[in-house]
């Protein structure tokens, strides 16, 4: 049985998404695909979190998981008809088959699913340095096999002719999900086994926790939630291939960071927050309106706002705005100080 | 002017107090011993001096000057020299390379000396300058460090527990060397772990427990071995 | 002349020691940075970018070469100098994750940076692209950049290695890279050799700019980025904490990029970055700690 303690650590997070999206039902529809963009890159952070904040290994690699569930659920769900015309290399069984949206979504989950099976089999022994740039190179890899490969995908061109299902609902739901599950997790003593490994893992090996098998649990799990966000993603947008590699990893990972990659909490606040930042200088570029003052920016202003803000919460509080902390009530301060507690440099 | 003086030291590690209103004082020639259980704050008390330990009350001085907030290369070279525990000695570098890291501190222009009081005070650091210091025995790598502290020729010399882990005869040694580094005017605080052969060794010696100062004893005390376990278990 | 079992010529050969070269250099200002502060410079690409980009303004106000290099490396050192400062001193005190991901926010920075101020298709840097006219050596036709470029990377190596073996900065450095703490305790002096590894590692990566330049000659906001990528996959593979076995790394790295990019059929080369982080993923985890390092790996603060 759950404390009742607990709950403000689930419902903080989807009571700020929920509201999002009510927000997100009452603007037009212009500024509504920002908030449907916010929606989903909600799902990938708290996707990233899931692996990052609880294992404390950092991968660069999980958007490689979100450009494949994109991928698959981009290509299973473009019309037949069209596909023949828009990606004529494709190999015969992805060209014939077609499934529905929902269908689309839970393949798309799956597929990130096994890739990050399959990658954190060998990987996930590794740690630290090694770790962070062994998924480098898996986004690396699977990035530039999908940028030029035609029998699977779109290659170089963007996608076209995905039917947008991806309203405020779907949306929505996915964050929603991705939410759930993480907090499910966390919860879980898979969660917390691994949590432990994060703050010794030489202690928790030693009390019997296999490091190797939880960190690719989490792994797996977070692989299948940004698979999931991918389908979600490509049914708003036509992206290509560039859109799902270095500039996105760093995005979120700079919303995990802000956010504070301790935390759930952390994962939304900071999706929410930078995203919404993002989404206003990009908006702004076209001329927007801030209570009666008319503001127009040149392009690119929205990437440096978000790369200095990365940059100064970093240097001045590095646990991010939420401090690694959810919502809960007490708060439990015995671990700060036992660290603070350890020998000094 | 004393050269090395502790007044009311006090280190804490976030929540842990480490040393607790420490006061003593080491004079040019003399060698003070500080000896006392793990955990005592011995090594913390070294570390006060050279500025690697967060001080959260008293003062450090040496001749006369404060130490405390000074960056340990700046303690250093000011003519304070720390023989650390464990030795620490680069064991990738060569002999030689590990004794010119010691001329980093010295505060005079002439670079020849300071190599040659070294290899003065230990022949053997001659013979091997040009091996890795990785392939020396435990009693040549702290003849190693305790010459590398020399080279800056420093006022004050502090060594942590430099008798750990060796062989009695290299001991034997070691301690040769503290005396003759004694008569050349230094002035000595020795951290050691040995407490009958350091009380009888040195001028002074303090006798440190839970952080705080418990007994001062001299030489003639070396012998009476309960007031020295009364004073460690109290 | 040709080596009959691949499409491996001579040229083809020269290319492959000069990104070598090149990249090993790369790899030196990576690594020397590292060995000091235990910190991975994602943002150093950037620097090469900024000096590219001096190169074209050199070009642009149609200076002198050699005066366009001054500036270049001018540039750069002071970018470097402004990264140390700005960032790397402040993040001292935190967790190496936190430094690795503050230095991303840099790089990424300093990228949109460059396309806000230079658009998507930079700037050309063209005064050195006569260097990559070829040589006739003994039949065979080898690009003169090749050469400069390997003949570069020596002579810097060689100079770096002297004032590391035989002055007393050199030792202080390799000494804080082995235990900074204790060489501090020994006097040597935190900011001097922070400093040195900061404008040497700029240094070199001035002269990769100048080398760069004369093969990539528009220089855009992605200047040395796919370099400085598999640089990094290539210190890593080295073996990041140990000089000698990072510089290898580099230049494997950088020589079997020129070789394979000669040595593919054009439909396959454009799968070279797979290839090659393929085998980065295949060598980290057969030794993680390094192709070139013995099997004891000093500790990393990851």
């Amino acid at each position: 049985m759950k404390s009742v303690r607990r709950l403000p650590e689930l419902l903080a997070p989807v009571v700020l998404v929920l509201a999002t999206a009510l927000l997100g039902l009452e603007v037009s529809s212009y500024l509504q695909a920002y908030f449907l963009d916010t929606l989903v890159k909600v799902a990938i952070v708290v996707a990233l979190y899931l692996f990052i904040g609880n294992s404390g290994v950092l991968s660069f690699g999980h958007i490689s998981f979100v450009a494949l569930g994109a991928w698959t659920a981009g290509v299973l769900t473009v019309p037949e008809r069209q596909k023949t015309i828009v990606m004529p290399g494709l190999t015969h069984f992805l060209l014939t088959a077609t499934v529905g949206n929902v269908a689309s979504l839970g393949l798309a989950a799956g597929v990130g699913l096994v890739a990050a099976l399959v990658v954190g089999l060998p990987l996930m022994r590794l740690s630290g340095l090694a770790a962070g740039i062994a998924t480098f190179a898996v986004l690396e890899i699977v990035n530039n096999v999908l940028n030029y490969d035609q029998s699977l995908g779109p290659a170089e061109n963007a996608f076209s002719s995905v039917p947008s299902t991806t309203g405020i609902w779907q949306a929505t739901i996915g964050a929603l999900i991705c939410i759930g599950l993480a907090f499910l997790y966390q919860r879980s003593r898979f969660g917390r086994m691994l949590r432990a490994t994060r703050e010794d893992s030489a202690a928790a090996a030693a009390a019997g926790i296999s490091v190797h098998r939880q960190r690719l649990l989490a792994f797996a799990l977070s692989g299948a939630l940004a698979g999931l966000a991918g389908g979600l993603y490509i049914h708003l947008q036509p992206l290509q291939a560039s859109n799902l590699s270095l500039e996105l990893t760093f995005i979120t990972l700079a919303m995990l960071v802000v956010g504070g990659s301790g935390s759930l909490l952390g994962a939304v606040v900071g999706a929410l927050a930078l995203n919404g930042l993002y989404s206003f200088f990009s908006a702004a570029t076209n001329g927007v309106d801030v209570l009666g003052w008319q503001l127009t920016v040149p392009t690119g202003t929205a990437e440096i706002v978000v790369g200095v803000l990365m940059a100064v919460v970093l240097v001045l509080r590095p646990s991010g705005l939420t401090g690694g902390r959810e919502l809960s009530l007490p708060r439990r301060r015995v671990v700060a100080d036992l660290q603070k507690a350890r020998a000094p440099t | 002017m004393t050269t090395l003086a502790v007044e009311g030291l006090s280190v804490r590690y976030g929540a842990v107090e480490a040393v607790r209103g420490l006061s003593l004082e080491v004079q040019a020639g003399e060698i003070v011993g500080l000896i006392g259980p793990n955990g005592a704050g011995k090594s913390s008390t070294l570390h006060a001096v050279m500025g690697t330990a967060p001080v959260s009350g008293g003062d450090v001085r040496h001749d006369g000057r404060s130490l405390v907030g000074r960056r340990p290369e700046d303690v250093a070279r000011g003519g304070v020299a720390l023989v650390p525990e464990g030795r620490r000695i680069f064991g990738e570098l060569t002999v030689e390379e590990n004794l010119r890291l010691g001329l980093a501190a010295r505060r005079s222009r002439a670079s020849g000396s300071g190599l040659a009081r070294a290899y003065g005070l230990f022949p053997m650091l001659q013979e091997f300058r040009r091996r890795h210091a990785g392939a020396l025995s435990g009693g040549q790598q702290q003849q190693l460090a305790i010459g590398r502290a020399l080279v800056a020729e420093p006022d004050v010399l502090l060594l942590d527990e430099p008798s750990l882990g060796l062989a009695p005869k290299i001991v034997d040694v070691v301690f040769e060397a503290l005396g003759r580094i004694r008569e050349s005017g230094l002035a000595v605080l020795l951290v050691e772990q040995r407490a009958q052969r350091t009380v009888a060794f040195a001028d002074r010696s303090y006798v440190l427990a839970n952080g705080e100062l418990r007994l001062t004893l001299g030489p003639d005390d070396a012998s009476d071995t309960e007031r020295l376990v009364a004073a460690y278990l109290a | 002349m040709t080596l009959a079992f691949l499409n491996l010529t001579w040229p083809t050969i020269a290319n492959g020691l000069a990104l070598g070269g090149v990249y090993a250099l790369m790899a030196v200002g990576i690594g020397l940075v590292f060995g000091v502060l235990r910190l991975v410079n994602f943002a150093y690409g950037q620097l090469i970018m900024a000096g590219g980009f001096a190169l074209a303004y050199g070009a642009q106000w149609g200076l002198p070469n050699w005066v366009s290099i001054l500036f270049c490396f001018g540039v750069v050192l002071a970018l470097s100098v402004l990264m140390d400062r700005l960032v790397f001193r402040p993040l001292r005190t935190h967790s190496p994750a936190v430094m690795l991901v503050a230095t991303f926010a840099i790089a990424f920075l300093l990228q949109n940076v460059a396309l806000l101020a230079f658009g998507a298709y930079g700037k050309s840097a063209g005064s050195l692209a006569e260097l990559n006219a070829p040589w006739d050596i003994g039949g065979v036709e080898i690009k003169k950049i090749a050469v400069i470029a390997v003949a570069t990377a020596v002579f810097c190596l060689a100079v770096l290695q002297l004032l590391l073996t035989r002055t007393p900065l050199g030792l202080h450095m390799r000494a804080a890279a082995l235990d900074f703490r204790t060489a501090r305790l020994l006097g040597v002096r935190a900011n001097r050799v922070i400093a040195g590894a900061v404008l040497i590692s700029g240094a070199f990566a001035a002269v990769a700019a100048v080398m760069l330049s004369a093969t990539e000659i528009q220089v855009t906001y992605s200047f040395g980025l796919q370099d400085t990528i598999l640089v990094l996959a290539g210190v890593v593979l080295g073996g990041l904490n140990r000089p000698i076995p990072a510089t290898l790394g580099g230049f494997a790295i950088g020589f079997a990029s020129g070789i394979l990019g000669g040595v593919l059929p054009s439909n396959q080369s454009q799968y070279l970055p797979a290839f090659l982080f393929a085998a980065v993923i295949v060598v980290l985890l057969l030794r993680p700690n390094g192709l070139f390092t013995r099997a004891t790996g000093a500790v990393e603060r990851v």
